[in-house]
């Protein structure tokens, strides 16, 4: 569940340009669309809400939790255990493995490390064979599957989706979105996708444009 | 998965850079230890040859030099003195013993030294097999020249005229080894020890017509002709109380015709010449260290900045500053201390292939450990230095913006 309230926000260094997004609200496994042109906001809105930016004004609530009343370390805490972020041209760590990187996410999210459900995630995104894989091994279609096993593999509330399919062919385009729906509905989670990209409008129910 | 691993995998991920800079470190510490240590075991050899040794009496000249050859047997002497005066200034009650040497002699490059039964206390030297020297013409063995002559009780020897090696000038009367000292890793392991009237009866019968040859020689002159005449190289004496150290060498510089050298001063005196060059090296080793230190800290500002954006992604896992921190913190400590241990293999095996050319040459071992302090030292440094690096490294870290990073993914 999402709720947030009159956010708006504001760049220091941006002189006096001053964003204000819509209300968002959410019903659990409720699944959001959000369109707009590049710069008018997009990204800043998905950084509110997973709490990498503070807001001028304005409440973002994940469960029932006003994130931005945490303390930092509070803030670093609730966002590994209950967000996963996908970016665009999705990086891992660049020094560790996949199976690494998926433990690496357990562990500073503080979940206990399963490699049963590691082993799991990876063959339902057909990765199995690259367990060992450094990540500058796996192609861009590969790398984005990876990129959502990292945004779900702590079972979140919330996963946010910045650009998924953009660097994306068509196929590619429509196997991730399948896969990133279908993990937010097995984790019960809230997906939020910010985008330009109107291939993958009819997936959802609900959108918004910016 | 730890942080540890983390950091472990960051390291494993450019192993030609992590290696070059543990490496440039590694040399710059085995540098210091190896400096360091060759200092050490040096100082460490001169004074432990120096045993019980407070004070030397000798022919005046270079006091320097009456050390060198009275105490560490390494240099001519400057002379001898009388017997009889060497006598009266060993009554002195602020003398605990006073030993007379006297020599002139060598077997195969081995000094022969004259002298009587306090010179094997001075350097704690107890016998292995067989028995002190009775009389004149029986030797005892120090540990080291019976392995490498391969002599035995009992064996005999002629011993030739000088302080060098040579098979022209060999003296008639043959010594027999009657007794060996047990090791000490002293100076008497690699001496011949026997009375003064061995020394003084080879040279009697011979002295009168060889007196020219030993001038020309520029070796000791040490014969006699009538008993109250006879003459020693020089006088090893050891203090009662402290207080001597003040007074008594004055007195015998001033009022004899012969000299004291104090051999701890004159060794001191030594080590300020040696010094020069030890400082230039030790200066060189630490430049080298700075300078590694701060490949060390590139190394680290480079994976902060290059990978900055896997930091940030770190962070949206739920990491804190704290953790990244640490995670950087450890790969300088990875890096340091396997430089500290490649380090010290490199210093050891450097200054044991460098020891093994001298020990043949100086017939004697001269490594010697390195003082734990000294250790310490150069490991705290170390540490501080590599503590420096990590936290001017950490720096971006404080002052990331987690969001500005990861919306310029591309």
């Amino acid at each position: 569940m999402i709720k947030t309230k009159n956010i708006t926000f504001k760049y220091k260094k941006n002189g006096n340009h001053r964003f204000t997004f819509p209300d968002i609200t959410l019903k659990d496994e409720e699944n959001l669309l959000i369109l707009g042109k590049s710069g008018i906001g997009k990204t800043t809105l998905l950084h509110l809400l997973a709490g990498l930016l503070k807001p001028v004004s304005g409440t973002i609530a994940i469960g029932f939790v006003d994130i931005h009343s945490l303390s930092p370390s509070q803030l670093d805490t609730f966002r590994g255990q209950h967000i996963g972020l996908v970016f665009q041209k999705n990086h891992a760590i660049q020094s560790l493995n996949v199976t690494e990187n998926l433990e690496s996410r357990l562990f500073f999210s503080r979940k206990a490390i399963d490699h049963v459900m590691i082993n799991d995630l990876l063959e339902q995104l057909d990765l199995s064979d690259f367990k060992k894989s450094k990540v500058n091994e796996l192609s861009e279609g590969q790398l984005q599957r990876l990129g959502i096993a990292l945004s779900v593999i702590h079972n979140p509330q919330v996963i946010l989706a910045d650009e998924p399919t953009s660097s994306l062919d068509d196929e590619n385009c429509k196997m991730v979105m399948d896969l990133l729906i279908n993990q937010a509905k097995q984790n019960h989670a809230n997906l939020i996708v910010i985008t330009h990209d109107h291939r993958i409008k009819p997936l959802f129910s609900k959108a918004i444009t910016l | 998965m730890t942080i540890w691993s983390i950091s472990i995998q960051n390291l494993r991920s450019k192993p030609f850079y992590t290696f070059l800079s543990v490496f440039s470190l590694a040399l710059s510490i085995a540098l210091l230890l190896g400096i360091q240590q060759v200092e050490a075991s040096f100082k460490y050899q001169m004074e432990n040859n120096l045993g019980d040794i407070d004070l030397v009496i000798g022919a005046k000249g270079s006091p320097l030099q009456l050390v060198l050859a009275s105490v560490l047997h390494m240099d001519n002497p400057t002379g001898n003195i009388p017997y009889e005066d060497a006598k009266k200034v060993g009554k002195n009650p602020m003398i605990k013993s006073a030993v007379p040497i006297s020599y002139g002699d060598n077997y195969k490059g081995y000094r022969i030294v004259g002298t009587t039964k306090g010179f094997a206390p001075l350097y704690n030297a107890a016998l292995e097999e067989g028995r002190a020297v009775k009389k004149s013409m029986e030797v005892v063995l120090g540990h080291t020249v019976a392995k490498q002559l391969q002599l035995k009780i009992g064996d005999t020897f002629l011993s030739s005229h000088g302080l060098v090696d040579n098979d022209i000038d060999v003296h008639s009367e043959k010594l027999k080894v009657v007794g060996i000292y047990k090791p000490t890793q002293k100076i008497i392991d690699r001496l011949i020890i026997t009375n003064l009237e061995s020394i003084w009866d080879v040279h009697h019968t011979e002295g009168e017509h060889e007196h020219g040859d030993e001038q020309e020689g520029g070796s000791i002159e040490h014969s006699g002709n009538a008993y109250e005449g006879k003459e020693i190289t020089s006088l090893l004496i050891s203090f009662r109380n402290p207080s001597a150290f003040l007074t008594l060498p004055r007195k015998i510089n001033e009022q004899t015709n012969m000299q004291a050298a104090l051999p701890k001063y004159e060794l001191d005196r030594l080590y300020e010449y040696m010094g020069v060059g030890v400082k230039t090296i030790s200066c060189i080793a630490y430049i080298i260290l700075v300078i590694s230190c701060m490949t060390i800290f590139i190394s680290l500002y480079k994976m902060v900045k290059e990978h900055a954006f896997d930091l940030a992604l770190l962070r949206t896992y739920g990491a804190s500053n704290v953790q990244l921190i640490r995670m950087v913190g450890y790969e300088g400590c990875i890096m340091g201390l396997l430089a500290f241990l490649l380090g010290i293999l490199l210093s050891k095996t450097g200054l044991s292939l460098m020891f093994k050319m001298v020990e043949t040459e100086y017939k004697q071992n001269m490594l010697h450990e390195l003082p734990l302090m000294e250790f310490l030292q150069i490991g705290a440094l170390v540490f501080i230095m590599i503590l420096a690096a990590i936290v001017l490294a950490i720096h971006p870290i404080i002052k990331m913006n987690i969001s500005t990073i990861l919306s310029h993914e591309n």
